[in-house]
């Protein structure tokens, strides 16, 4: 004696393996997305701490002639700087410090009077607080012509911009797909529904409530979503292991390092979850407004 | 097979009243026209009138498959005309239906398709399998417990529909045409069915065209016709003014 799981048989659909491997699919570009996003926004901290603690500006040589000269010019800049939000301290740095520098390499008394030595103002930044580097270089540079802030500070400044907009992309991309499952399951669940009218058609004139037919249909949505989704997953662990592996032997400054032991990548294990609960919604939905067209 | 009877207060009064119901599918003629009458716990009736005169669709009001276009239909007391859908299945649950085309699941066995009032009804396993495979034996289906439609005969697929019809012990039966495809020798044994099932207080009504078949029994007939509904009492009964609490006379039998 034995009695089938359920009257409708969904297991036996055609379009359940399809619909396991769209799932499957979107699984696997939401978790490189994921990955993707997380990655960067680790890099952006790391950069962001860098951003935080202190800037140079620079302004052009002048040689000893001219440093009583170029006393007002670094005033400005210094005073500039402290107008600036953000801006804990800006101390130019003496002309016989520079020099002691330079004598490391030049040797002590062999720096001619005539040689032009930039002066260095060195800022110190409140904690917490970013700056917009490209707004103050700017307004520098119209108070003291040549005035500049070093390089690297401006270029991680864009990085960090770049780095945003990469993590919103993701954003996006995880969003579409999310999208995408939803008309997939939306229109998987409408097949199994006109597949099987004369079934559910029989159930509901027998008395089946809604929720009794709805549920052969979450259930079997369900169960394909999490089979594809973990799938999915399994591929994307796979891409993302091979492209660590790739990446390690890439030894730049602050290059982002891919590893699937960052405790934020627990957050992927979520996804074959969010797909079928993404599933069970839409198909409950789906199946509750076929359901209304009948008597 | 034992259907016990439970006899103590009645649960409702009336089991269906039609209220100057009417009946028309889109933009088509009106299949009832003005349809009156009243069938109280117990009753037996036949529905008959000729091809097309809209027996199919007087069921398909009875057992909820179909809202009326005008008139109020009252069910086990409650007018569902006016009740809100969730309350549709619980009352749906009462009526069993035996459809002219049996509607059996084909990717089922007959034991599951018998089982499926009870499934739906949230029955225990163990309480299912009981019943039904005792059903099933009394129907003299015992053998083919296992077996899908589609290797059934007719005879034994209707048995199957009856069988489904009544697992639930239902307060209303409702038969379109139960004894189309069989000989009159099995639609007696057929009616005996049904008759076990009246006897311990089931409504019962038997769509036909069959005239022999109502002519062999003395039951009283809903007779439709031209969209209007006419209530007969068989010739030796004491005529009543639309209702009828008839008990079936067995002597045909």
């Amino acid at each position: 004696m034995s009695l089938a799981r359920s009257e409708l048989q969904l297991h036996r659909d055609p379009t359940r393996r399809m619909v396991g491997f769209l799932i499957g699919a979107m699984v696997y570009l939401a978790a490189l997305a994921v990955t993707g996003g997380l990655m960067v926004g680790t890099t952006i901290n790391r950069w962001s701490d860098d951003l935080r603690g202190n800037l140079t500006v620079q302004l052009p040589g002048v040689t000893a002639a001219g440093a009583a000269e170029a006393t007002g010019r670094i005033d400005t800049v210094v005073s500039t700087l402290l107008e600036t939000q953000g801006v804990a301290g800006a101390r130019a740095l003496p002309r016989r410090e520079l020099l002691s520098l330079l004598e490391r390499w030049l040797g002590r008394g062999n720096i001619p009077d005539d040689l032009p030595i930039p002066a260095l103002i060195d800022v110190t930044l409140e904690p917490g607080v970013r700056i917009d580097l490209d707004d103050l270089q700017r307004r520098l540079a119209r108070e003291v012509p040549g005035a500049r802030i070093s390089d690297n500070g401006i270029v991680l400044d864009r990085l960090v911009r770049l780095a945003h907009s990469v993590q919103a992309a993701a954003l996006a991309i995880v969003l579409l797909v999310g999208l995408a499952a939803v008309a997939i399951i939306t229109f998987v669940t409408r097949a199994g529904l006109a597949m099987h009218h004369e079934t559910i058609e029989l159930l509901h004139l027998i008395g089946a409530r809604n929720n009794y037919i709805a549920r052969q249909f979450v259930r079997h949505v369900v169960g394909v979503a999490l089979v594809g989704g973990i799938l999915g997953l399994l591929a994307a662990a796979g891409t993302i292991l091979g492209l660590a592996r790739v990446a390690a032997d890439i030894d730049v400054f602050r290059w982002p390092t891919i590893s699937l032991a960052d405790p934020q990548l627990v957050a992927l294990l979520t996804l074959p979850l969010v797909a079928a609960v993404i599933a069970m919604v839409t198909a409950r939905l789906t199946v509750a407004g076929a359901l209304r067209r009948l008597p | 097979m034992r259907f016990c009877a439970t006899r103590g207060a009645p649960e409702f009064v009336l089991v269906v009243r039609f209220e100057h119901v009417g009946l028309r599918y889109e933009n088509g003629p009106n299949v009832l026209d003005d349809v009156s009458f009243t069938l109280e716990p117990g009753s037996f009736h036949f529905l008959t009138g000729p091809s097309g005169a809209g027996k199919t669709s007087l069921l398909k009001l009875m057992y909820l498959a179909q809202r009326p276009t005008k008139g109020r239909i009252v069910m086990f007391d409650r007018d569902v005309t006016a009740a809100k859908r969730r309350d549709l299945p619980g009352l749906r649950r009462r009526i069993g239906v035996v459809f002219q085309d049996f509607r059996l699941l084909n990717h089922l066995t007959a034991l599951e398709n018998v089982a499926l009032p009870l499934r739906i009804a949230g029955a225990k396993r163990r309480q299912i399998e009981a019943h039904v495979s005792e059903l099933l034996a009394w129907v003299g289906l015992s053998g083919q417990l296992e077996a899908k439609p589609p290797t059934l005969s007719d005879g034994e697929k209707q048995r199957v529909a009856i069988a489904r019809a009544v697992i639930g012990r239902p307060r209303l039966l409702l038969a379109d045409e139960p004894t189309g495809n069989i000989d009159l020798d099995q639609g007696l044994r057929v009616l005996r069915l049904f008759e076990e099932l009246n006897k311990i207080g089931t409504t019962v009504v038997i769509a036909t065209h069959d005239r022999s078949l109502v002519s062999t029994i003395r039951l009283p007939e809903l007779r439709l016709a031209e969209g209007r509904l006419t209530v007969h009492q068989p010739a030796r009964a004491q005529p009543t003014e639309g209702s009828t609490r008839a008990v079936p006379s067995r002597g045909g039998l």
